[in-house]
């Protein structure tokens, strides 16, 4: 009853009102930005539409755009280009780039037999790169353009049939395979990486969001009810320390999955709505730029047979590998959270609350960096060591190791970290069951002249 | 009477410290006794009241309360005492009324106990309807009234006040220290006190200490005290302990 009691009374300290809001609009805001991302690059990445200019008249430039039309895949928004001034033109057309195909075109191409002319005219876009893709897009329009062309030529003045251009445009298949850890899969690793990095993007982030929030609430948790003595008054009630401790690092526990979740679920929408559209349209404008032709079954069978090539790869988790996880996950958040209760129990001020935060930050933020660009084990002995004493790197590599079925890796890091938590919580208890929690402080304030800890005294 | 506090020479040494912060202090408070420990700043009240209240350890001696060591059974020494530390806070996000139910959570083995205390605190507090705000809009004398309704609700054998009046002004002192006199009484509850106010202490204690240096240095009752000094009143009998060092 009384743990009830107590526990009932942390969570309503971290869940309050204010913090809820806080995280839904955490949320929220993550959702509409990868609304907003993806509307934007959706725009940039529409290989759907193009705005073009026509001032030949030749049958040729036509037979072109019917053959470009007759795709499926483009439409073309013909405009008016009425002088050379093409800043204006593009401003009171109300366009972002135009494709203008000069007069004289075709009969460059099919008369006079040398190469034609056609301009492109793009306004420069500030503001980041979903500016910068439409352009991008409308340049790969402009090369399937330039193929439909060569496939004219190649028609009417060599008299080649269709399957001889077939074969000229592709004398050779492109086959690849992948191989991982001994393992093998016919599937382009480029397709492979582009989907693995956005899985291990997101796994890190969330144990970074994870473990600073839990470590940020119990420290304020414990240094508030100390410096507001109100720890004293709950300590000199008929309840055993290791409840109010335990009841502490529960509250704390569950309020930052909370966290946690509500942050993860934005995060996902935010990469669903940002990147969804736009991985669509790069498969498909990557399929077209090498086939020239409508992207059909077969060339988007590699992209459909991705997570297969993944399982074949190894690189799923079965759900004892979750469990796995699952597990040093907890033991991670238990490590911040016995690590965070020391420091929050030295705090003598809100200001020093804030110092005191840093080593966690620290511990957290190393591994973050080190495990997003590169692999650990590439770095020197000492790096290495260094690199892995800190105990939250073995949750950012967890993942890897699990799939890359580095089986001796990943239980010695959770060997490493059982120990480290034994060691902190022992550390943790020693503290809080005795006068430490009372005594013990660093004073930030003397810290230019003197910096160490001070017993608290009357 | 019977002695509901036995201070045996409680001794207190900080890490690091060559002197001791609490030396060899002895003193009893019996039932329905209003005790006060009075001392100039880092003398050793708060440390001698951490020690009785189980917050930290003695380094030396022992102290009993209603019969339990504070060093071998401080779970049930803590069954019998409360403890209102010297500008306590109230946790701000809740509001009154919660506060004092989870106090009373605390110390209540039943439901039926537990709304007893929260009554009990309700009336003695005297915040009315704003038990149902958030404490964090309370003002500094309101908390201080909310801590000691929760530290008297419960009918503890020992209550323990650390500066029980700080931050109220003059009335509502008045009021509280008129209420420890009743509650010791009429419910025979004993009061170990702390304070720097000389009037306050002559007007509630019924015997009062004088520590200084980390060494109780004289006890009686007030006009005991008075008689030994030949003093008008409390302050000049400090100030002979304390600044000249008389022990009579």
């Amino acid at each position: 009853m009384k743990f009830g009691n107590l526990l009932k009374k942390e969570l309503r300290e971290l869940i309050t009102l204010q913090a809820m809001m806080g995280m839904i609009f955490t949320m929220v805001l993550f959702i509409v930005m990868g609304q907003i991302m993806g509307g934007a690059m959706e725009e940039g990445f529409d290989t759907s539409t193009i705005t073009l200019c026509n001032k030949d008249n030749s049958a040729f430039t036509d037979e072109v755009l019917d053959a470009v039309q007759a795709s499926g895949e483009t439409e073309i928004n013909f405009v008016e280009i009425q002088s050379d001034d093409y800043a204006a033109e593009l401003e009171r057309l109300d366009i972002k780039n135009v494709v203008i195909i000069p007069e004289g075109f075709g009969n460059s191409v099919t008369v006079e037999k040398k190469p034609a002319q056609i301009q492109f005219v793009s306004q420069m876009q500030n503001g980041g790169l979903a500016g910068s893709m439409s352009t991008i897009s409308a340049s790969d329009i402009i090369s399937i353009i330039q193929d439909v062309c060569m496939d004219e030529v190649l028609l009417e003045n060599y008299g080649l049939t269709e399957a001889d251009i077939e074969l000229i445009r592709e004398p050779m298949e492109l086959i690849e395979y992948t191989t991982l850890n001994g393992k093998i899969s016919k599937v382009s690793v480029m397709e492979l990486t582009a989907v693995t990095m956005m899985q291990s993007m997101i796994a890190p982030m969330a144990i970074f969001f994870l473990l600073m929030m839990a470590s940020q609430m119990i420290m304020t948790a414990i240094s508030t009810e100390k410096i507001d003595k109100t720890l004293e008054t709950l300590l000199s009630a008929p309840v055993s320390r290791l409840s109010v401790l335990g009841a502490k690092m529960v509250a704390a526990v569950i309020s930052a999955l909370l966290n946690a979740a509500f942050m993860i679920v934005g995060f996902a929408f935010y990469m669903i709505g940002m990147m969804g559209g736009a991985v669509e349209e790069i498969t498909a404008s990557t399929v077209l730029e090498t086939t020239n032709l409508p992207v059909d079954a077969a060339a988007l069978e590699s992209v459909t047979s991705l997570p297969q090539a993944m399982a074949e790869l190894g690189l799923t988790l079965t759900p004892v590998s979750y469990v796995l996880f699952a597990v040093q996950l907890f033991l991670t958040l238990a490590i911040g959270l016995a690590v965070s209760l020391i420091l929050g129990a030295m705090a003598t001020d809100i200001k020093s609350v804030q110092t005191l935060t840093m080593p966690i930050m620290i511990a957290v933020l190393i591994p973050f960096f080190i495990t997003m660009f590169i692999d650990i084990n590439e770095l020197s002995g000492v790096l290495k060591l260094m690199a892995y004493a800190i105990p939250f790197t073995h949750t950012y590599t967890a993942l890897t190791n699990l799939m890359n079925g580095d089986m001796l890796l990943f239980w010695g890091g959770l060997a490493y970290q059982i120990v480290f938590f034994v060691v902190c919580m022992f550390l943790a208890v020693k503290v809080f069951t005795t006068d430490k929690l009372f005594t013990m402080s660093v004073n930030f304030d003397a810290g230019m002249k003197k910096r160490g800890k001070k017993p608290v005294e009357e | 009477m019977a002695t509901v506090l036995e201070v045996k020479e409680l001794s207190k040494k900080y890490p690091k410290k060559t002197k001791f912060a609490a030396e060899k202090v002895s003193f009893t408070v019996e039932e329905g006794e209003i005790f006060a420990l009075i001392g100039p700043n880092g003398a050793g009240k708060t440390t001698t009241i951490r020690m009785i209240s189980t917050l930290i350890n003695p380094t030396e001696g022992d102290a009993l309360v209603a019969g339990h060591s504070i060093i071998n059974e401080p779970d049930k020494v803590r069954e019998n005492i409360t403890y209102l530390p010297d500008e306590a806070g109230a946790y701000k996000t809740m509001k009154g009324i919660d506060y004092l139910n989870f106090m009373a959570g605390l110390f209540a083995k039943d439901k039926e106990t537990l709304d007893k205390y929260v009554e009990r605190g309700k009336a003695i507090c005297g915040l009315g309807d704003r038990l149902n705000e958030k404490i964090g809009g309370y003002s500094r004398g309101m908390i201080r009234k909310l801590l000691l309704a929760r530290a008297v609700m419960t009918s503890p054998k020992l209550a323990i006040m650390d500066e029980a009046t700080s931050g109220l002004d003059v009335i509502n002192a008045l009021e509280i220290r008129k209420m420890i006199k009743t509650l010791a009484k009429e419910q025979n509850m004993a009061f170990l006190l702390s304070s720097h106010n000389m009037l306050e202490i002559e007007y509630v204690s019924d015997r009062v200490g004088i520590i200084a240096d980390g060494h109780l240095m004289v006890v009686g009752t007030i006009d005991e005290l008075k008689e030994k000094y030949e003093a008008a009143n409390l302050e000049e009998v400090f100030e002979r302990v304390v600044k000249n060092r008389e022990i009579r």
